[in-house]
């Protein structure tokens, strides 16, 4: 069996993610086109080489819009809360993880059923709810969004702190008055890396297609603005028409799940202790 | 749990096949000295899929396009309406006013219901008094202006009301008449629902189906052409084509303009539409600065364009307006197109004193097909003329809300004449209890016009909408970019087709190859 | 244990319990009222308000809560708004499907996700694995309806070999469970592989190999023992969002489950029938729960409970 390196692909993932990232910020000097005013005549062009021009290279949208430029700018507002929204959902579930499996008992019964409780309500339901109460802030938004992705990082991180607390080396060096506590994190935390890495570069995605299924509350990206998620249900009645319109917002998507999930495995390789 | 899925689903079949062979067999029994005669014995059968869920059986209890074509099959109403707007006797042979406050109603001998009961007159009496009393009903308030219905024998109705009900008879188109002896027991029959329709029930899925076979002894003589009937509810528009492109149904509705050219594309399939009797009419806050004032109101008419709208978005497939009421219905008339002149709009604005305005347009998701995308036309037209437009794209229960609670300037809608009258659109938009948490509309001019309108007599009835709909449209009470295209899809199989002009999907004379 | 599992079983109750109020106060803080959903544009306030006092929405909330609990007790849980028949008899007709749908989905993420991660751990750095990996970015990045609506062009529309919607057989349920699975697979394939990825390199696995046992036997032993929590807590999760959040697929396949009841329920602010799937949901997914942590405690004896 041949090992793994590392080394090349995490750094392809970084770089690949790099790019993205740039490349939304510098959004306004790399497309010169105007991401929100429509121009009728020019409805539903095809991109460059499937029959469209170089001034609209990947085509433009239901009105006339330049995709290049959506999905550039797009970028930006989608890169930030769909990457807030994972870090605040990873966090918030490692942090209750860690709590539920080291101190146990009711702080453990508390989280995990309150887990149980939120995870009944859909999410579009407690959304309503939300916007009811504190409105349609970005935050509120990143919210919503980590609401849906706690719980899986939260019952992973729980489940493998249950594994190693009662580990007997980890019960003998309690014994001996070593704190149990202390061990258990430097044992649970690299063990528990990994699968809260590709955990959390699984989630960009969700948080994407979320916050694009969220638009509608007026939580989101209200139109013209454009985001990746509302390219995307813009472009779900024109799949048989004008296919570009939902794939091209969807293909930046993938690009930035490929990136993370090299860059995750990469991290994942090059912390864990056990494969040096 | 598995096993019941399938085993519903046989049941239905063999419901289906039961009722399919009663059908046939009763025909053929049919035939015999009047053989020569006869219409060709039903066949086949027919799947609609429409976009619209049909949630309840219960003529009443609804005011839904989709539930009215479905239960148009099973239920027959007093009167009907013809896609040009002509009312035709159904349940009723004729119908006239006896006075500004009663109808009469000559009823249709020798029909029965699917159980075998005759229809007459109780029927009648039981139908009307039941909406106008069980107030749970959905179509209850349409009919508290009904005094009393008296049987005049078997086969004549008179109906009299508090007020001047000049719709009634275009309100009946939409309610089916029932079976008295549905009294007490009727959340069991509308389970299974009996009527006097070209159908009969078969079986009903919440929310994904209806199925229906034919009435071997139906009324009307040739009808239903064809054995079976179902509706499929299939909301998401790309899955409705697929089904029809595969061949897996023979009718959609609501079909998009940019879904037009894949389907003309498709073999087998073939394309109709026709005008809708559904204006687009977006509301504004008439109570509310800056919109309360007239002069913005024109300001953002000029401002539109419309044609471009139905151009370029629409693809050809909207009409411009040219009066609040669309073409065909009574009330009807011609006040010219609305222009499109921004320069205008500039000037009226900027001599009125108003700069920097800003304006919440409140749409409810997913009402209206490319809602969206005109709403962000109209924002970046209305942009030119330095109006800055949020668009608040919600969901409907939030939208109604924030229009209850009148935080909005413009709200995107629409009003399809369901019952073929502009009656309930005047009553319910331009008086102003009706419009109190709504537009907060309040001219008593126009309502005074409103009540005159109600009156049975077409002539005066024409001639007071006219002057109401004349103050209104200069007014710019509302905002009415187009009239709407209904465009439907059906397989080639189909003959005899009707593309109507009120979305409803009526298959009873339709036949498949 | 047998106190631990007791003590859990009687917090699941309370849990129940206590989700049903949350989800009866909830419903009714959301604004905007049935009434106002169920009537036409053109209804006037008062039918309005005459019909939300007839859907008994206009008593005190613990009023309407002790007649609904009540109810329930008996096992009336009220009248859908919408549809006017019993709550729970629209919710049971469409409960087939989407279990249907869930189990079948599930199985294939298992199966799927877990040969895809093993074959890519197995053979990493190969083919396999980069194969491995364009699949697991596309299953986790790809948006339901895109795939489902490309599914149903290709396969309904252009080859006729499958259906294009609807449930009326066993064929009509190949696309929405690839379509429902493609994600949930992808993070399981991912799961999976990485955590064989690790134990494959700690030192008992290159003991065992020394003692002589073939690759094969201790891969499967050792290492898929513990690369099953994850995956399984990843499984315990799905199947309870499923239960009520499968409605992209359910929209696109016009799948007569409760996915896309439940929403349309709550847009419609149809209290019973969204109680009703709610508490049903519920209860499933608590029971759920209690069988992963119960499962936990099998496959790894090292986690005992105090």
């Amino acid at each position: 069996m041949t090992a793994r390196r590392p080394g090349p692909l995490a750094a392809v993932g970084a770089a690949l993610l790099g790019v993205i990232v740039i490349a939304s910020a510098a959004a306004p000097l790399l497309s010169a086109s105007n991401p929100v005013k429509p121009t009728f005549s020019q409805r539903l062009r095809p991109p460059l080489g499937l029959g469209g021009t170089a001034s609209h290279p990947l085509g433009t949208d239901n009105l006339g819009r330049d995709i290049w430029a959506r999905l550039l700018h797009g970028g930006r507002i989608s890169l930030v809360l769909a990457t807030s929204a994972v870090l605040l959902a990873t966090g918030v579930g490692v942090l209750a993880g860690l709590l539920s499996g080291v101190m146990g008992g009711l702080v453990d019964d508390l989280l995990m059923r309150a887990a149980d409780v939120q995870l009944t309500f859909p999410v579009i339901m407690l959304a309503i709810a939300i916007v009811s109460v504190v409105g349609t802030s970005p935050i509120a938004l990143v919210g919503v969004l980590s609401l849906s992705g706690w719980v899986l990082h939260a019952r992973t991180v729980r489940a493998n702190v249950l594994t190693v607390w009662r580990l007997d080396y980890i019960e003998a060096a309690g014994a001996l008055g070593a704190s149990r506590h202390r061990l258990v994190l430097r044992h649970v935390l690299p063990n528990v890396l990994a699968p809260i890495l590709v955990i959390a570069s699984s989630q960009f995605a969700t948080m994407v297609l979320l916050e694009s299924g969220l638009s509608f509350l007026g939580m989101g990206i209200q139109p013209p603005a454009p985001s990746w998620g509302t390219m995307l249900s813009e472009g779900r009645d024109y799949l048989s028409n004008a296919w570009w319109l939902g794939t091209v917002p969807g293909l930046a998507i993938s690009a930035v799940v490929l990136g993370a999930n090299l860059l995750g495995d990469g991290l994942r390789d090059w912390l864990d202790p056990q494969s040096r | 749990m598995r096993a019941n899925v399938t085993r519903l689903e046989a049941i239905g079949r063999r419901e289906l096949l039961v009722g399919v062979g009663a059908a046939l067999g009763a025909t053929a029994l049919r035939l015999g000295p009047a053989a020569a005669q006869a219409p060709a014995a039903p066949k086949g059968e027919i799947v609609a899929g429409v976009s619209e869920r049909a949630l309840t059986l219960d003529p009443a209890n609804h005011y839904s396009i989709s539930a009215t074509s479905v239960l148009r099959h099973i239920f027959d109403p007093l009167v009907d309406v013809t896609n040009d707007s002509k009312f035709v006797p159904a349940l009723a042979e004729s119908w006239r006013p006896v006075s500004n406050t009663a109808w009469r109603f000559v009823l249709r001998k020798g029909v029965t219901f699917h159980d075998g009961t005759p229809f007459n007159a109780d029927s009648v009496i039981f139908t009307i008094k039941r909406v106008r009393d069980n107030t749970k009903l959905i179509k209850a308030f349409a009919y508290q202006d009904v005094e009393n219905v008296e049987k005049d024998g078997d086969y004549a109705v008179t109906v009299t009301t508090k007020r001047p009900f000049g719709s009634l008879p275009a309100h009946l188109t939409m309610l089916g008449m029932l079976p008295p002896a549905g009294a007490g027991r009727e959340e069991e029959f509308f389970q299974k629902p009996v009527g006097t329709g070209p159908f009969r029930f078969v079986k009903w899925t919440h929310g994904e189906s209806v199925t229906m076979a034919a009435n071997p002894t139906y009324w009307k003589k040739g009808v239903p052409k064809v054995a079976a009937v179902s509706f499929r509810f299939i909301t998401e528009l790309s899955t409705r084509a697929a089904a029809l492109r595969a061949g897996e149904i023979h009718v959609i509705d609501r079909v998009t303009p940019d879904m037009v050219q894949t389907l003309k594309a498709s073999p087998g399939v073939r394309v109709l539409d026709t005008p809708a009797i559904e204006a687009q009419r977006w509301i504004f806050q008439l109570a509310k600065d800056p919109v309360k004032d007239p002069r913005v109101r024109k300001a953002i008419s000029l401002a539109i364009d419309r044609n471009a709208i139905i151009k370029d978005l629409l693809l050809g497939y909207a009409r411009p307006v040219d009066s609040p009421v669309p073409p065909g219905l009574i009330g009807h008339t011609s006040f010219g197109p609305k222009p499109y002149d921004p320069e205008k709009a500039k000037a009226i604005l900027k001599q009125a004193g108003y700069q920097n305005l800003t304006l919440d347009f409140v749409l409810m998701k997913d009402i209206y097909p490319k809602q969206l995308e005109i709403a962000q036309a109209v924002a970046a037209m209305l942009g030119e003329v330095g109006i800055q437009v949020n668009i608040k794209n919600l969901e409907v229960a939030s939208a109604r809300e924030i229009r209850t609670a009148g935080t909005y300037d413009l709200f995107y809608s629409g009003w399809a004449h369901m019952p073929h009258d502009p009656d309930w659109y005047f009553g319910q938009w331009f008086t102003k209890m009706g419009a109190e948490k709504l537009t907060r509309f309040d001219d008593p001019k126009v309502e005074q016009l409103v009540a005159d309108g109600r009156v049975p007599d077409p002539k005066v009835r024409q001639a007071k909408y006219e002057e109401l709909e004349r103050m209104i449209w200069e007014d710019e009470t509302e905002l009415w970019p187009y009239y709407s295209v209904a465009i439907y899809a059906i397989s080639d199989r189909l003959q005899g087709f009707e593309a109507r002009r009120d979305y409803y999907v009526l298959l009873s004379e339709v036949a498949i190859r | 244990m047998r106190a631990y599992f007791a003590r859990r079983l009687g917090q699941s109750a309370l849990t129940l319990l206590g989700t049903s109020v949350l989800v009866f106060l909830i419903l009714r803080v959301l604004p905007g009222d049935p009434a106002k959903m169920l009537l036409p544009e053109g209804a006037p306030q008062s039918a309005i308000e005459e019909l939300n006092r007839q859907l008994g929405l206009k008593e005190p909330l613990h009023v309407q809560y002790a007649i609904f609990l009540r109810s329930v007790f008996r096992g009336d849980f009220g009248q859908s708004f919408q549809y006017r028949a019993p709550a729970l008899q629209v919710v049971v007709e469409r409960l087939p499907a989407t279990i249907d749908l869930t189990l079948v989905a599930m199985a294939l993420t298992v199966a799927a996700g877990v040969a895809i991660g093993i074959v890519a751990a197995v053979r990493a750095g190969s083919r396999y694995d980069y194969a491995g990996t364009v699949l697991a970015v596309l299953g986790q990045s790809l948006p339901s309806f895109w795939l489902g609506i490309m599914l149903i062009l290709l396969f309904g529309v252009t080859l006729h070999w499958l259906p294009t919607s609807g449930f009326q057989g066993w064929r009509y349920l190949v696309l929405p469970t690839v379509t429902l699975a493609a994600y949930p697979t992808a993070l399981v394939a991912r799961l999976t592989r990485s955590s064989l990825l690790e134990i494959l390199r700690q030192d008992y696995v290159r003991t065992s190999r020394a003692k002589g046992l073939a690759e094969r036997t201790v891969v499967l032993r050792h290492a898929l023992r513990n690369a099953t929590i994850p995956v399984l807590t990843v499984i315990g999760l799905q199947i309870g969002t499923l239960l009520g959040g499968a409605v992209i697929t359910e929209s696109v396949f016009a799948w007569p489950g409760i996915g896309k009841l439940v929403v349309d329920a709550i847009f419609f602010r149809d209290f019973p029938v969204v109680q009703t799937i709610l508490i049903l949901s519920a209860s499933i997914f608590i029971g759920i729960n209690l069988l992963v942590d119960l499962l936990y405690v099998v496959i790894d004896p090292r986690i005992r409970y105090g």
